[in-house]
């Protein structure tokens, strides 16, 4: 017996900026007309909550805070096998920074009920904070696996390992607790057949999705409104400059044989002054 | 609202007492790591500019000579807790004890400094939210400004604000930079990339204060218990004195791979062989090889990476390189967004022909010189 009832896992819609739809000339991105996907750091939080389940059991809740559109991925997640997704959506949530989005989200778990594991991703990639998670370990007086990229449950206890500069660290963990997932963990697998009809089904059949995804609000998780959104953010983004691209546009060289190809580098840039004669 | 002269603007938070700096110090093994040195040089300037002292709190245990190098490094006043439950770092314990300390301070420090190393970011998120203040991660740059809120939903927060912390950091992949100001609420945090801050020469005649600080432990901060800690040791590769290095990552396809990367840098003088995590885990080469967040920061002439992705951890150690040229097979892989240079190809196929072209230059230049002599 493992004990492992409940798992939850904390997904995040992002831009993709791999498209170049929605980027504006300066660099910054259009949210609006950006294409979104599921941030990519959280396949593998993803992974390791749908690997608990299949491991110890238990059932696996994905939750996201965002607008509306970020049901996509809570089906994504359902579709990869995960039992049900929760929606924090509410417009007094606008311009939260980290510190107002853990207070959000941890009213969530609160809501929510006993957790016996929470996995976070490590950071998103628009945030690109890796503060979240813990902030919402600190809120809930949970103890923290952070940058984690194995585990596994033994009589009760998390046995995890993570890294650290110049190596890796096993730690031995009560549950429950908050592991953030690091990109060197087991990568997302594919969805499962039986995920992929059931979101058919779903797509059709609103009351059954309603089932399946739960949209809430502030109000519903009894979050303080004050505590949320620009009010509950004490830090602001007072100022954006833009940086000449790091390295600047990268000459590409390709298509032609081997040999030109080398030869513009060899030729062509400055480390023919470093060859050993 | 009554239209005010624009002259002279107190700021709103100027009777409010200004607390010090406060760097936290890492320590490893018993082992200073570079980056609260960093810190501290960061730090000493925005000391400067508050006229508040700076001080460096470090944990561990047996702490030895540390208090004496943060003080030879920019500190006034050093705080360290000494506990043998404190040798190795733990979320709990570590935010315990420096919560605590801050808390019994007659004014919270002004400004909070961490790495954003594996530990830095572990612990400054939790400490901010214990005081529910801000952190902006992974800064590049500090500084200490005024600062006019004009607008926002809040009007109480309405109003010019005086010695903020600005916490600059690259934002949106990195092509813009933010600056990022929390002055409701101090400490104002933030944590700074390794290799970023440049360290104060050490003065090893300057004085400071070293005060022991209390260590209390609840027994609930036992919830998690550190079995091992493995540290490759590090003997040095020359990776930081190098003008020119090669790196291999995981599309090498195997350890052999790495023959053909040191026959590349064999082919340069003043050259280094350097790689991606990725390999170093999977053991095709030892750590003290590896470059990026949680390996080393290089600064090369040239540095060729052969069979690397790009990813941010491995950028952020490599990507002020004067010249990156990058070979990968794969069009999109994100190495391409910052290299100077791109070759899509097939490593195998293009570092062999790079060193047959290389050294047949070899071979050619010194009977120019001779020719010309
Ligand atoms: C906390 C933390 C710290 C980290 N610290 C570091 C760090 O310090 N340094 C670091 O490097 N990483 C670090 N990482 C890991 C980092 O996120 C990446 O996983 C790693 O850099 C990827 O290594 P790679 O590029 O070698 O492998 P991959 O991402 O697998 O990339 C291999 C590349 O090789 C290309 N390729 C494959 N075959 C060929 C071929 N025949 N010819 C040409 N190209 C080919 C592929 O297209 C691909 O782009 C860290 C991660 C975490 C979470
Ligand atoms: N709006 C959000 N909704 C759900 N999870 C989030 C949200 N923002 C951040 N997270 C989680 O926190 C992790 C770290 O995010 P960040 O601190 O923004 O880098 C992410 O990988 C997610 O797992």
């Amino acid at each position: 017996m493992s004990g492992i009832s409940d798992i939850l896992v904390l997904i995040k819609q992002v831009p993709d900026t791999s498209s170049k739809a929605g980027l504006n000339p300066d660099g910054t991105i259009d949210r609006a007309k950006a294409k979104r996907m599921l941030n990519p750091f959280d396949r593998y939080a993803l992974q390791a909550a749908l690997h608990v389940k299949k491991m110890y059991g238990g059932r696996v809740t994905a939750l996201t805070m965002g607008p509306p559109p970020a049901v996509e991925i809570l089906l994504e997640a359902i579709a990869h096998g995960a039992d049900q997704g929760y929606l924090l959506s509410d417009r007094r949530l606008a311009a939260s920074d980290t510190l107002a989005t853990a207070y959000a989200l941890h009213k969530c778990v609160l809501y929510l009920g006993k957790m016996d594991l929470i996995f976070t991703g490590l950071q998103t990639t628009d945030g690109d904070t890796a503060q979240v998670g813990p902030q919402i370990a600190e809120r809930l007086d949970l103890p923290q696996v952070t940058y984690c990229e194995d585990f596994s449950i033994e009589e009760g206890k998390l046995h995890a390992r993570r890294i650290v500069e110049g190596g890796h660290q096993d730690v031995i963990c009560n549950l429950p607790a908050l592991v953030t997932v690091a990109n060197a963990y087991h990568q997302l697998e594919y969805k499962t057949l039986r995920g992929a009809r059931l979101i058919q089904e779903l797509n059709r059949d609103e009351a059954l999705k309603n089932q399946y995804i739960h949209t809430i609000t502030l109000d519903d998780v009894s979050a303080d409104p004050e505590l949320c959104g620009l009010k509950g953010s004490p830090t602001i983004v007072a100022h954006t400059d833009k940086v000449g691209q790091i390295g600047g546009q990268c000459v590409m060289h390709q298509g032609k044989s081997i040999e030109a190809l080398v030869k513009e580098i060899t030729g062509g840039t400055q480390i023919k002054e470093f060859v050993r004669q | 609202m009554s239209e005010e002269s624009p002259e002279i603007v107190k700021p709103i938070n100027a009777d409010q007492p200004v607390g010090e700096v406060l760097v936290f110090a890492e320590q490893c093994l018993g082992e200073l790591q570079p980056v609260g040195l960093e810190l501290l040089g960061a730090g000493r300037i925005l000391a400067d500019k508050l006229k508040r002292p700076l001080t460096a709190i470090v944990l561990g245990h047996n702490l030895g000579d540390i208090p004496k190098t943060l003080i030879a490094h920019g500190a006034d006043k050093v705080y360290i807790a000494d506990h043998p439950d404190l040798e190795q770092y733990r979320t709990l314990p570590y935010r315990r004890v420096i919560c605590k300390w801050i808390e019994q301070m007659a004014v919270e420090p002004h400004t909070m400094l961490l790495g954003s190393t594996t530990t830095g970011r572990d612990l400054a998120p939790r400490i901010a939210a214990h005081f529910t203040t801000g952190l902006t991660a992974d800064t590049t740059e500090l500084d200490i400004g005024d600062y006019d809120h004009k607008g926002g939903s809040d009007p109480s927060k309405i109003g010019l604000y005086a010695h903020c912390l600005y916490a600059i950091r690259p934002s949106f992949g990195e092509s813009l930079k933010a600056r990022i100001l929390g002055p409701w609420k101090n400490p104002q945090m933030a944590t700074t990339r390794p290799g970023v801050m440049v360290p104060l020469k050490p003065d090893w005649e300057r004085t400071g204060e070293v005060i022991t600080i209390p260590v209390d432990i609840d027994s609930s901060d036992y919830r998690l218990a550190v079995k091992e800690t493995f540290r490759e040791v590090n003997q040095t590769v020359n990776l930081a004195q190098a003008d020119v290095i090669v790196a291999g990552g995981y599309g090498l396809g195997n350890p052999e791979g790495f023959e053909l990367i040191r026959k590349l840098a064999d082919c340069f003088d003043n050259s280094a062989v350097g790689a991606s995590r990725k390999v170093v885990d999977a053991g095709w080469i030892p750590y003290n090889h590896q470059i990026g967040q949680t390996g080393k920061t290089v600064r090369p002439k040239v540095y060729i990476a052969c069979g690397i992705s790009g990813a941010i951890q491995h950028r952020v150690g490599m990507q002020n390189s004067d010249l990156i040229i990058a070979i990968n097979k794969d069009p999109d892989a994100p190495i391409f967004k910052f290299a100077h240079h791109g070759i899509v190809g097939d490593l195998y196929q293009v570092l062999p022909e790079m060193i047959r072209q290389l050294q047949s230059s070899q071979s050619s230049s010194p009977k120019e010189v001779s020719s010309v002599v």
